[in-house]
């Protein structure tokens, strides 16, 4: 029993990173994300009883990050959107060449990502960065799957709308290539 | 094609997060054979997802503080390293569902070096970038089996081609000269292919030695300023990119 337990407390702090990364993804603030995946591995490692099977630990953490930044949303009374993407980053933004940078390019995605409605946006992220399956997205949102898929489908239309012309740029070098 | 023949938008996503259940990843596919513009749009939403999470690989460095421990609001443990594994933008392969293997769809689809191998016309004269960014043996391994009957199946049909190895994050270990378990095969591979290119990505090795790791890479080796700049760079080039 303890050895499950250290185990499980080892396997919580390891996962730090990808809590942060995750805040971050959705509240595209470092400090404030800092702080939210602080707060959701404290939780955690007090609850660590509570989790059943360590296979679901990933979704566990995840859902109660989500539950913290709610809290911290309610707290604020504010949403966490935290500032409007601004049209011109997608319109004025670098050149192709340029944006062959990778942190333009990291900048770009992260800019249209943000961008998207928060319910959007978690569910994207979940999916494309942790590659949860559509069901685990369902269990740490609490959302039904169908919500799931049809946020994840706007979520995807919109950024493609935004990163389209970096997509092209990119598939077009490819596909002309090979004709 | 018909209206209601028509892959959903749904359904397009779901493929391309193996949310799908055999017979309708089955239905996707033969779908994909048949139309230019699904495979496309299939190829744009899989370069999509490999944005995204090479967007988010590394977040703004976190404040350094110490890990939670419960019941205690800032104790002094050591903080877990930062350390995320590069790669993945590019995740996907080859695929070929039939003789009319369509290289243009080479970058929708998963797909597996059998296909590639099977079918020749389209690689002649064509420069493959193999990505490897998992020090698991066994993707070393069979990394290197692939690129190595790659080589071996063009010459002995008398093709040109070029092959380039982008190793980044603990795929890096493959091009490391004190941890590389395939050190001597990948030498002798060079010897027999000078065709066969190694590139080692910059960043990851910046990474491990800024954590006091000696990076000694096999020689030969270039090192590019990163893996994703190698691969973006190689790609308008025109060359096929293959993840291992």
């Amino acid at each position: 029993m303890f050895g499950r337990s250290a185990a499980l407390r080892r396997d919580i702090e390891r996962s730090r990173d990808m809590l942060y990364r995750m805040a971050f993804a959705w509240c595209r603030e470092a400090a404030l994300a800092d702080d939210l995946a602080h707060e959701a591995m404290e939780k955690a490692l007090r609850s660590a009883g509570q989790l059943r099977d360590a296979k679901r630990l990933k979704g566990w953490l995840l859902r109660i990050l989500a539950n913290c930044l709610c809290d911290h949303a309610r707290a604020r009374r504010e949403h966490v959107e935290l500032a409007a993407i601004e049209d011109s980053v997608a319109a004025d933004g670098p050149t192709p060449e340029e944006a062959q940078a990778s942190a333009q390019l990291v900048l770009r995605v992260r800019n249209a990502v943000g961008g998207l409605p928060f319910g959007q946006r978690q569910v994207v992220t979940l999916v494309d960065l942790e590659g949860c399956s559509y069901a685990e997205v369902g269990e740490i949102l609490e959302i039904p799957i169908g919500t799931v898929m049809s946020r994840l489908c706007r979520a995807r239309a919109a950024l493609r709308e935004r990163l389209r012309p970096f997509v092209r740029e990119v598939l077009g070098f490819r596909l002309r290539s090979v004709k | 094609m018909s209206e209601e023949n028509r892959i959903s938008d749904e359904l397009r996503g779901a493929f391309v997060d193996s949310q799908l259940e055999a017979a309708d990843w089955a239905q996707v596919a033969a779908q994909m054979e048949r139309d230019p513009a699904l495979r496309d749009d299939v190829c744009e939403l899989r370069l999509l997802k490999d944005m995204m999470r090479h967007a988010y690989t590394e977040p703004p460095a976190r404040r350094r503080r110490p890990a939670a421990r419960p019941g205690l609001r800032w104790p002094w443990l050591a903080a877990a390293s930062i350390v995320f594994a590069l790669g993945g933008w590019f995740g996907h392969g080859w695929w070929s569902g039939g003789p009319a293997l369509d290289p243009t769809s080479a970058y929708a689809l998963r797909g597996d070096w059998q296909s590639l191998r099977g079918d020749w016309r389209t690689l002649d004269g064509s420069r493959v970038l193999m990505h490897v960014s998992s020090g698991a043996q066994g993707a070393l391994a069979t990394a290197l089996d692939e690129v190595e009957d790659l080589l071996r199946s063009a010459r002995a049909k008398g093709r040109t081609i070029e092959v380039e190895i982008v190793a980044n994050s603990s795929g890096l270990d493959l091009l490391e000269a004190n941890a590389s378990p395939y050190a001597a095969r990948i030498a002798a591979l060079r010897q027999e292919f000078p065709n066969l290119a190694l590139v080692a990505c910059g960043r990851t090795i910046a990474r491990r030695t800024a954590r006091g790791i000696e990076v000694s890479l096999l020689p030969g080796t270039v090192i590019a300023p990163s893996a994703l700049e190698q691969v973006i760079k190689r790609l308008r080039d025109g060359w096929i990119y293959v993840r291992a």
